[in-house]
């Protein structure tokens, strides 16, 4: 059965017990650099040295865009506080080394929604999710893990057992909690979840059978190898095609296919009880009698016969997340999820040098991966005003929660009333954790046909949910939710009524903080002349005004292009 | 309202064209050319795409039911095949006989297609699929003939088969299709159109896929005020469809400045649309909006005259056809889902009077395996298609029927299907009956070169 919540927001009223609602961003105080470059001076009398030049603060437009990269979205506050009080460094130090404040899991099982009565459907669901993106002050790792579920995809609307709610909090919580880990102990968690093993179909996969002439289902060998690790060509490091005699190279064959599908049989539930949704979350165990026992070839690497389930697994994850497709192909995805579609081929080469190798001889180090990202000179370099194709489509789930971050939406008994957000007709066309297949809602190589983009060989992935009625639902939903939020989740826009007298300054301000001073005098320009048209002699013509802003600049197109 | 639509849409194209000089695609001209002087075309003509996302399987579509291939048939699938009871009712009676005796039946849930194929309405084409050109077994394993990139992924052979290119492709052969017949079009981007969001099929070089939603265009709430002021809806539109710098905001802008441009003349139309009484039933796949899809299509060919469209190509679509598992549960309902939609779709155009020009086509990414993985299949190739309409020539088979097994000169093991038609000469079919010359058919499928037969005459 599949439960359709289109439209629906969520009726259940569960109990709930507190709930995990610390909406700034934890940002670590840490002295300036330049107080640190004094170090101990000895006790030498001080000699007429000029003081250290203070290192240039960053500009609030700056850190706007930084947080539009690496977070769910920026607030006023989190802005004027990288603006003065730290460095990007500090700032993801301090993010790699917060503990989640709560897992996905948690807020199903605090509010209510692990019981019996929900076993066959997506109760709790929107709830969790808009919860967690929203209010959770560990914002790097919810981004990094957004990107995540967009590669390695498990969508709820295809795990059509029992639990399923919770078997997605457990899957998500697998890329969240390894989001600043290894990409490697990832992939093994990933390979071990309840989620994908139904996702993709080996959770119940059984041996080749003589008799019948069936065979291993080869989903996540195929899916695994695409999608999430090396890819259908040979790369460089730099991204680019490894030709041979001008050809690319595939990386793998049918019959590789075939080979590694014998690793994935045998896995199923660590128990039988199914009245308690326990069994999802407990990583999947082998059954040796439904594992192949013959040899499993692929990739140029023997798994000799009679290797267990679990050692397969392994020396297969091993064999793969060695090969060398590994850290361009995840790496440039990445990139494109938190920066630019189009990233240089030094871009992804300085990135994919530093999955390869951390420093210290890791592979597959995220924290690393995703400083280098966010870090790099082609990330940080202030945009020209007059860049024609840096920068990437604002995912619509993140515009929303840009907005919800913005003015501190809230949700006081923890309902998050959003809902599922995956209709084109009237609300995103994207969902999180909604995908339509295992190929996300869009694809790192899509290219709109009939654009500028494509006719210059470059990609725009999120474009593949842009047409005409996704773009006019996206306006409409948004006006919606800006005028009256969604249920208890309110807006809260007392810092901009202030301003709304002031149409230009309200603007200023909304500038900043969505599009990092990306929308043009121009633009800004006609909106004021808009504006003005709306009188403000009343407290509802100011918050008329104060919707409308915020609506233009949601609907920018030079907001909607994050250069 | 139509022609002011129409005539400004080819005001802001006629204006792109002057700044496109010399580097303007001949097409491109053309259908400027066409558009200014209006429609010539007497007729209407309609072709619709429906797609099966995921890869269809094809041995459980259209099952060998002879005495010789139906054991070779079940015996890669014990279990998960249908018995030869169960196909008793759906075996076909072709008024061509296949050679050797060999007979297919439609999946038992495709019952409600069978009284098309009776009439002669629609016809099924045998082991067709995406190549570069005629491939043997034996060019197969020596890799001496080139391919199509990619083979057995599902996004790039989606691609592959509406555009004759992987991920990426910049046009799609409906589109391509469109490039050359929408100058005979009052309103030139109401030429290709989905319902069902965005496909690679409906662009082409000039053409460009205009989406509906399966309830029609979208209308912006704010379109005549926003917020109490008039002055405000009419900025947001205009803020909306202009671009500053970046190639994104020239994408994004015309998709938006399309769609509020269509909105009022489409919704206008569409509300004058005749009341059909054919009813679609209750969707077998609750999760499949195709009936919704296909009852826009036919509500948008309804109105085809009022739009000024003399051409139109439309693509549809519903997935969950990649049955890894669960195949004797899932795939019944698919084709459940399939055949009452077909079947309402080609039972509303004979009552609006138009089953003569609108001829309907499935498609999928891939077939799939025949061999078993114990309860689903694997990603194949080659797959079985069916054409329906009052122009087709149906009640018989195209193309060649396969060899039923595991490692035949047919298949590239498990009964994954090496084509024995491309899809190349599928489309061409088609679009020779839309009436794309011979001489023009390059153009819309680059590859049609490569084979003696270039067109099958279903159509």
């Amino acid at each position: 059965m599949i439960e359709s919540e289109a439209d629906g927001l969520q009726i259940a009223a569960p109990q709930h017990s507190s709930s995990p609602s610390s909406a700034a961003i934890a940002l670590v105080t840490l002295a300036p650099l330049a107080l640190a470059a004094c170090g101990d001076g000895g006790g030498s009398v001080a000699t007429p040295t000029p003081p250290p030049t203070p290192a240039p603060l960053l500009t609030a437009p700056q850190v706007s865009r930084f947080l539009g990269q690496a977070t769910m979205g920026a607030t006023k506050a989190d802005i004027t506080a990288l603006a003065t009080a730290t460095s990007y460094d500090a700032w993801l130090t301090a993010q790699f080394g917060a503990a989640r404040p709560s897992k996905f899991w948690d807020f199903l099982a605090n509010n209510g929604y692990n019981v019996v009565a929900n076993i066959n459907s997506q109760a709790g669901y929107e709830p969790m999710v808009w919860a967690q993106l929203i209010s959770s002050s560990d914002q790097l790792r919810q981004r990094v893990g957004l990107a995540l579920l967009n590669m390695v995809v498990v969508s709820i609307d295809g795990l059509e057992v029992n639990w399923r709610t919770p078997m997605m909090a457990a899957y998500l919580d697998v890329l969240w909690d390894n989001a600043f880990g290894n990409y490697r102990t990832l992939l093994d968690a990933v390979a071990g979840s309840t989620g994908m093993g139904i996702y993709l179909t080996f959770l119940g996969s059984l041996k080749a059978n003589p008799k019948t002439g069936s065979v291993p289902d080869e989903n996540f060998a195929r899916e695994l190898m695409q999608l999430f690790t090396i890819g259908l060509y040979q790369l460089n490091m730099d991204g680019s095609l490894a030709l041979s005699g001008g050809n690319p190279v595939p990386t793998y064959t049918q019959a590789d296919v075939s080979g590694l599908a014998r690793v994935w049989t045998g896995w199923t539930y660590a128990n039988s009880d199914n009245t308690t949704p326990n069994r999802v979350q407990l990583p999947m165990i082998n059954n040796a009698a439904n594992h192949e026992s013959g040899s499993k070839v692929f990739l140029g690497t023997t798994i000799p016969a009679n290797t267990d389930g679990p050692t397969s697994k392994k020396l297969a994850l091993d064999a793969i997340f060695a090969h060398s497709n590994v850290p361009p192909f995840v790496s440039k995805q990445l990139i494109q999820h938190l920066v630019t579609s189009n990233p240089s081929a030094a871009y992804i080469q300085r990135v994919a040098a530093v999955f390869a190798n951390n420093g210290s001889g890791v592979r597959g180090d995220l924290q690393a991966v995703v400083r280098a990202i966010l870090t790099d000179s082609e990330a940080r370099a202030d945009p020209t005003s007059t860049t024609t194709t840096f920068g990437k489509l604002r995912e619509p789930v993140v515009r929303l929660t840009q907005w919800a971050r913005a003015y501190n939406v809230t949700s006081p008994t923890n309902l998050w009333p959003f809902g599922n957000t995956s209709s084109s007709a009237s609300r995103l066309s994207e969902g999180v954790g909604h995908a339509p297949s295992v190929f996300n809602w869009f694809r790192p190589g899509y290219s709109p046909p009939g654009s500028t983009i494509n006719t210059a060989g470059m990609v725009a992935p999120e474009f593949q949910l842009v047409n005409e009625p996704a773009v006019v639902a996206y306006v409409n939903f948004m006006q919606s939710l800006i005028v009256n939020g969604s249920g208890e989740a309110k807006p809260d826009y007392s810092s901009l009524t202030a301003l709304a007298t002031d149409s230009q300054a309200l603007l200023n301000e909304l500038n900043l903080v969505f599009a990092a001073n990306q929308i043009g005098a121009t633009t800004l320009a006609g909106m004021k002349t808009a504006l003005d048209t709306i009188a403000v002699t009343t407290s509802a013509g100011i918050n008329n005004r104060i919707y409308a802003a915020i609506l233009f600049v949601m609907a920018a197109p030079e907001f909607l292009i994050a250069k | 309202m139509t022609l002011d639509v129409s005539r400004r849409a080819f005001l802001q194209r006629a204006s792109a064209l002057s700044i496109a000089g010399a580097a303007t695609p001949f097409v491109m001209n053309l259908a400027a050319i066409g558009e200014a002087a209006a429609a010539t075309a007497s007729d209407y003509k309609a072709l619709v795409c429906v797609f099966m996302y995921g890869g269809n399987d094809y041995a459980n579509t259209l099952i060998p039911a002879d005495a010789t291939n139906y054991p070779l048939y079940y015996n890669q699938r014990p279990g998960l095949g249908y018995t030869q009871a169960q196909i008793a009712a759906t075996t076909l009676k072709p008024t061509v006989a296949l050679s050797g005796g060999q007979q297919y039946a439609l999946a038992p849930e495709l019952g409600g297609l069978l009284p098309i194929f009776n009439a002669g309405k629609m016809g099924v084409m045998l082991n067709v699929g995406t190549l570069v050109q005629p491939t043997t077994k034996a060019q197969y394993l020596a890799n001496s003939v080139p391919l199509p990139p990619k083979l057995l992924s599902h996004n790039d052979q989606q691609s592959y088969w509406q555009s004759s290119s992987p991920e990426g492709a910049s046009s799609g052969w409906g589109g391509r299709i469109g490039d050359l017949l929408q100058s005979g079009n009052g309103t030139a981007t109401l030429t290709c159109i989905n319902p069902s969001g965005n496909a690679v099929f409906l662009t082409g070089k000039s053409a460009v896929q205009y989406s509906v939603s399966p309830a029609g265009p979208i209308a912006l709430n704010a379109r005549n005020s926003l917020q109490g002021s008039t002055a405000a809806g009419t900025f947001l539109q205009t803020l909306m469809r202009t671009p500053v710098n970046h190639q994104m905001e020239t994408a994004l802008s015309q998709v938006t400045g399309r769609a509020l441009d269509l909105y009022g003349s489409v919704t206008t139309a569409l509300a004058g649309a005749p009341v059909t009484t054919t009813v679609f039933p209750k969707s077998a796949d609750p999760s499949s909006s195709l009936n919704a899809q296909l009852q826009e299509v036919a509500k948008l060919i309804s109105v085809s005259s009022q739009l000024g469209a003399k051409r139109q190509v439309f693509f549809v679509s519903t997935g969950r056809f990649d049955t890894h598992d669960g195949l004797v549960t899932l795939h019944p309902i698919l084709m459940q889902n399939i055949s009452d939609a077909l079947a309402a779709f080609y039972a509303t155009t004979v009552e609006l009077g138009v089953a003569n020009q609108v001829t309907t086509f499935t498609g999928s990414d891939f077939g799939r395996a025949l061999t078993a993985n114990n309860d689903g299949t694997d990603h194949g190739w080659g797959s079985m298609h069916f054409m329906l309409g009052g122009a087709v020539n149906g009640g018989r088979y195209y193309g060649t029927p396969p060899l039923v097994g595991n490692g035949t000169t047919d298949d590239i093991g498990q009964g994954r299907l090496i084509p024995t038609t491309s899809v190349d000469q599928y489309a061409a079919t088609l679009a020779s009956w839309f009436g794309v010359s011979a001489t023009d058919m390059p153009t819309v499928l680059p590859n049609i070169g490569n084979y003696t037969t270039k067109t099958l005459g279903f159509v």
